[in-house]
């Protein structure tokens, strides 16, 4: 039955002239409250193109997708398909249209076999029992018409991430797809893999099935896509034909943006080094050295999965090293422990709020002062006086709109929850702060906020190393700004010696 | 996402909280006074205070259930841990061990299973319901082992009248609930492990990176749970003058249900002390009354099934809509 899709597809192709865009957006828009995520955007893929879309991290790609694929809903703006409009409102509606996306983590079932990976929801039932011998034996035909040399009856864990990856390709392939959106499909695959990948999505095309190929890697751009789009902070700011475009305009594309006047950089003379780190190595990062001192903002750049995150969570003790060394204050320090980082100074504010940085459930107050009940603890009670006045203090100083201390942390909206992230660590008497994108979901009168907080931060004489992937905050805030790449320190400069072009471009490696 | 809704959620939820308890204690008393006019026995001395007793070791495990629940975590072992808890009482009594002695070694007892659960959770990486689960089998097993399936008998008049007296017009059971429930109130809502027990169960990687130590903390709920089955061993053995291991079969279940009927949430970082001390006294009136109504015996676990849902059900219900 799905062979016959296949076909069925290719005659459709065929007998339908390619004038009418197979899927066309009319000021499609998103908003999220007071953040918009996508600006009205006007766009039309061709039938059987590859569509690449560039873009830096947070510049709406994911908004797109999950537009594309149904999973959000539009603010506003039309869509139409094959030239009538339609609503897109369920992932559901998308599937049934042949949208499907492949996203840069597997979703399928890790415990079930290839085949039946391959045909679930959509099994090959005879007197009401599967016949499994049967669906191996096609998914294998499937897999070797591909030329993917993977086996159809092992268990889909048993794959490599990048056969896996593969094997949903593959998934989304036999099920009478037109549209296929690839999210970052490389980002783990080896270079074989990634061959085969490209000769999978060249056959869909001669199929006749529209690809939208997002990607961090221009070089894959210009070796795969007819056309790529370019998106900045929500704004689809242009198409091209791939071929008469190149890496340098794409890449001013993607930074020319006009400087928002949020960022407020304070300067300090540079004071004792507080932390140094030495040829570190551990999970997720390589022989990285750096060195922080009081007064200071070291920045962290990077796309996502640099290994910038990997590398403070080190620096805390959350994960050990497997080579080099700290000095913490010109001592060489062995940090086993979340509790001997903060024993030592140093406060650390992690990426996700939701997973690493709320207990979500439990009230404002509580979360503001979990690090200090150790310290606020007298005869091993914790006095309400102190709790109470602390929690207070906190939510006034960070001006955290709330209803008071005992609500709960999942009432308030983002740019709160994230100055309780942030707040939590400021009655601590740390010297070293990390933040570890600070500003990400936040709103922008939060984020001018946060940016003075650095400063009065810095002129109580901490240091801060500060991580985030938008290229504009850390190079208006860092004194100091690294480059990773693929888990290594790939590069230093000083404030302002280098422009956006040369960052990004060490970034993306190109 | 106003400011002004907000607000009005989070009022509601608050006093939602003390409106939660106050209808359990309402639920309770409906339960009490339909019972006193529909039978002419409930209301009297001696069956108000067979049900205080009846009550008071199920709430006692409760409590120490409940400090498990709230990390995420669940403690099957509890029932077994009373009953092997009794045959280390009878043991050592018949063994001409003192009264403080006994007590004493049956409490590290306790201490010691909870430090294993502990232990199998944090440093093996078993699920809570696994180690728990064989600690449950395991303990019977050993208690049987020890007393080659036999009864102990306790001879200690001093030790037996202990759950049978009363002190101030309340039985002395009670009184013991009154004893853990009090330090268990401060301990989970006024110290630093407390609320570190909260953050466990809420966010267990937010708890760790805000410098919680989770594996003490987990221990510490575990063990707390043990050493209050080790305690209500110690009640039941003096209440029925035995040790043997099959003794509080199916406690465990009890003590969870009581818990759960009390507000705490099986997912995690949210519970109270007061909640199951009176989800275990619902739980006894409804057994008693049963009893005393001649209800089918089969029925009454029918009808403690039915009013777990149904609590249960109106508790996620409020927490659905704040």
């Amino acid at each position: 039955m799905i062979e016959t899709n296949l076909h069925g597809q290719m005659a459709e192709a065929a007998i339908t002239a390619a004038s009418v865009p197979i899927l066309e957006l009319r000021g499609l828009e998103k908003r999220y409250g007071a953040t918009h995520a996508l600006k009205p955007a006007n766009l039309s893929f061709a039938r059987g193109e590859i569509h690449a879309i560039v873009g830096e991290n947070g510049a709406g790609k994911s908004t797109l997708i999950k537009l594309l694929t149904g999973v959000i809903t539009r603010t506003s703006g039309e869509v139409f398909w094959e030239g009538q409009p339609v609503g897109l409102a369920t992932p559901h509606e998308a599937i049934e249209f042949g949208i499907n996306a492949v996203h840069q983590e597997v979703v399928l079932c890790r415990h079930l076999t290839v085949a039946a990976n391959m045909f679930l929801g959509d099994e090959d039932v005879g007197f009401g029992l599967l016949r499994k011998g049967e669906m191996t034996r096609r998914a294998q035909a499937i897999l070797d018409d591909l030329g993917f040399q993977l086996p159809a009856h092992v268990l889909l864990g048993d794959l490599t991430i990048g056969q896996q990856q593969l094997i949903a390709t593959a998934r989304a392939a036999i099920r009478g797809t037109r549209f296929l959106i690839f999210d970052e499909p490389t980002a783990y695959l080896t270079r074989t893999e990634a061959a085969q990948l490209f000769a999978l999505i060249g056959r869909l095309k001669e199929r006749g099935v529209t690809i939208v190929y997002i990607s961090h890697r221009l070089e894959e751009v210009f070796e795969l896509s007819d056309r790529v789009s370019i998106l900045r902070d929500g704004t689809l700011v242009g198409t091209r034909v791939t071929s008469e475009t190149n890496e340098t305009e794409l890449i001013s594309l993607m930074i020319n943006r006009s400087l928002e006047q949020i960022y407020h950089k304070e300067f300090f003379p540079a004071g004792e080094v507080l932390l140094e780190a030495k040829n570190l190595s551990g999970p997720g990062f390589h022989d990285v050295s750096l060195s922080v001192r009081a007064g200071q903002i070291v920045g962290l750049y990077g796309l996502i999965g640099a290994g910038r995150s990997e590398f403070v969570m080190s620096l805390f003790g959350r994960q050990h090293k497997t080579g080099g060394g700290i000095l913490w204050q010109g001592k060489e320090v062995d940090i086993r422990s979340e509790r001997q980082a903060m024993d030592l100074g140093i406060a650390l504010a992690p990426e996700s709020r939701r997973d690493q940085g709320l207990c979500i459930n439990l009230p404002v107050g509580f979360n503001l002062n979990l690090p200090i009940f150790s310290h606020i603890t007298m005869a091993g009670l914790v006095p309400f006086s102190a709790d109470r006045q602390r929690a207070d203090r906190q939510i006034a100083d960070l001006q955290v709109k709330t209803s008071g201390r005992g609500a709960l942390v999942s009432s308030l909206s983002g740019g709160n929850q994230q100055k309780i992230v942030i707040g939590k660590w400021l009655n601590h008497g740390a010297r070293l702060f990390i933040f570890d994108e600070p500003t990400v979901g936040v709103d922008v009168g939060t984020k001018a906020e946060i940016y003075r907080l650095l400063a009065r931060l810095l002129a109580e004489g901490a240091g801060i190393i500060l991580i985030s992937s938008y290229l504009p905050e850390v190079y208006e805030l860092a004194d100091e700004l690294h480059v990773f790449r693929r888990g290594e320190d790939i590069a230093r400069h000083a404030y302002h010696t280098a422009s956006h072009e040369e960052i990004l471009s060490e970034a993306i490696g190109v | 996402m106003s400011t002004d809704t907000k607000t009005a959620t989070v009022v509601r939820k608050s006093s939602a909280n003390w409106m939660f308890g106050l209808t359990l204690i309402g639920l309770l008393l409906a339960m009490c006074i339909v019972l006193s006019l529909t039978t002419k026995s409930f209301l009297t001395e001696a069956n108000i205070m067979n049900l205080m007793r009846q009550g008071s070791m199920i709430a006692i495990l409760a409590v120490g259930e409940t400090f498990v629940i709230i990390t995420t975590g669940i403690d099957l072992s509890v029932g077994a841990v009373v009953g092997f808890c009794t045959v280390i009482a009878a043991w050592l009594l018949t063994h001409d061990f003192s009264i403080t002695t006994t007590i004493i070694v049956t409490l590290a007892v306790g201490v010691a299973i909870g430090m294993f659960h502990g232990f199998g959770i944090v440093q093996m990486g078993l699920p809570p319901f696994i180690i728990t689960l064989a600690t449950l089998t395991s303990l019977r097993g050993i208690g049987l082992l020890v007393t080659n399936g036999a009864t102990i008998n306790i001879v200690n008049d001093t030790f037996t009248e202990f759950s049978r007296n009363d002190f101030v017009g309340l039985p002395n059971l009670f009184w013991m609930v009154i004893l853990v429930g009090i330090p268990a109130y401060i301990f989970l809502h006024h110290s630093r492990y407390g609320r570190y027990i909260f953050a466990v169960g809420s966010n267990m990687e937010a708890a760790r990176l805000s410098g919680v130590n989770v594996k003490l903390t987990v221990y510490l709920a575990y063990t707390l749970s043990s050493t209050c089955a080790a305690f209500v061993g110690l009640l039941l053995a003096a209440r029925i003058g035995v040790g043997n291991a099959m003794q509080a079969d199916g406690w465990e279940l009890q003590a969870i249900a009581s818990s759960v009927i009390g507000g705490t949430s099986l997912f995690g970082a949210i519970g109270s002390v007061h909640g199951p001390l009176i989800g275990a006294f619902i739980l006894a009136t409804i057994n008693n009354g049963a009893n005393l109504l001649n209800v089918n015996s089969f029925w009454q676990r029918i009808i403690t099934g039915l009013l777990i849902i149904l609590i249960v059900y109106f508790d996620q219900l409020r927490r659905r809509r704040g």
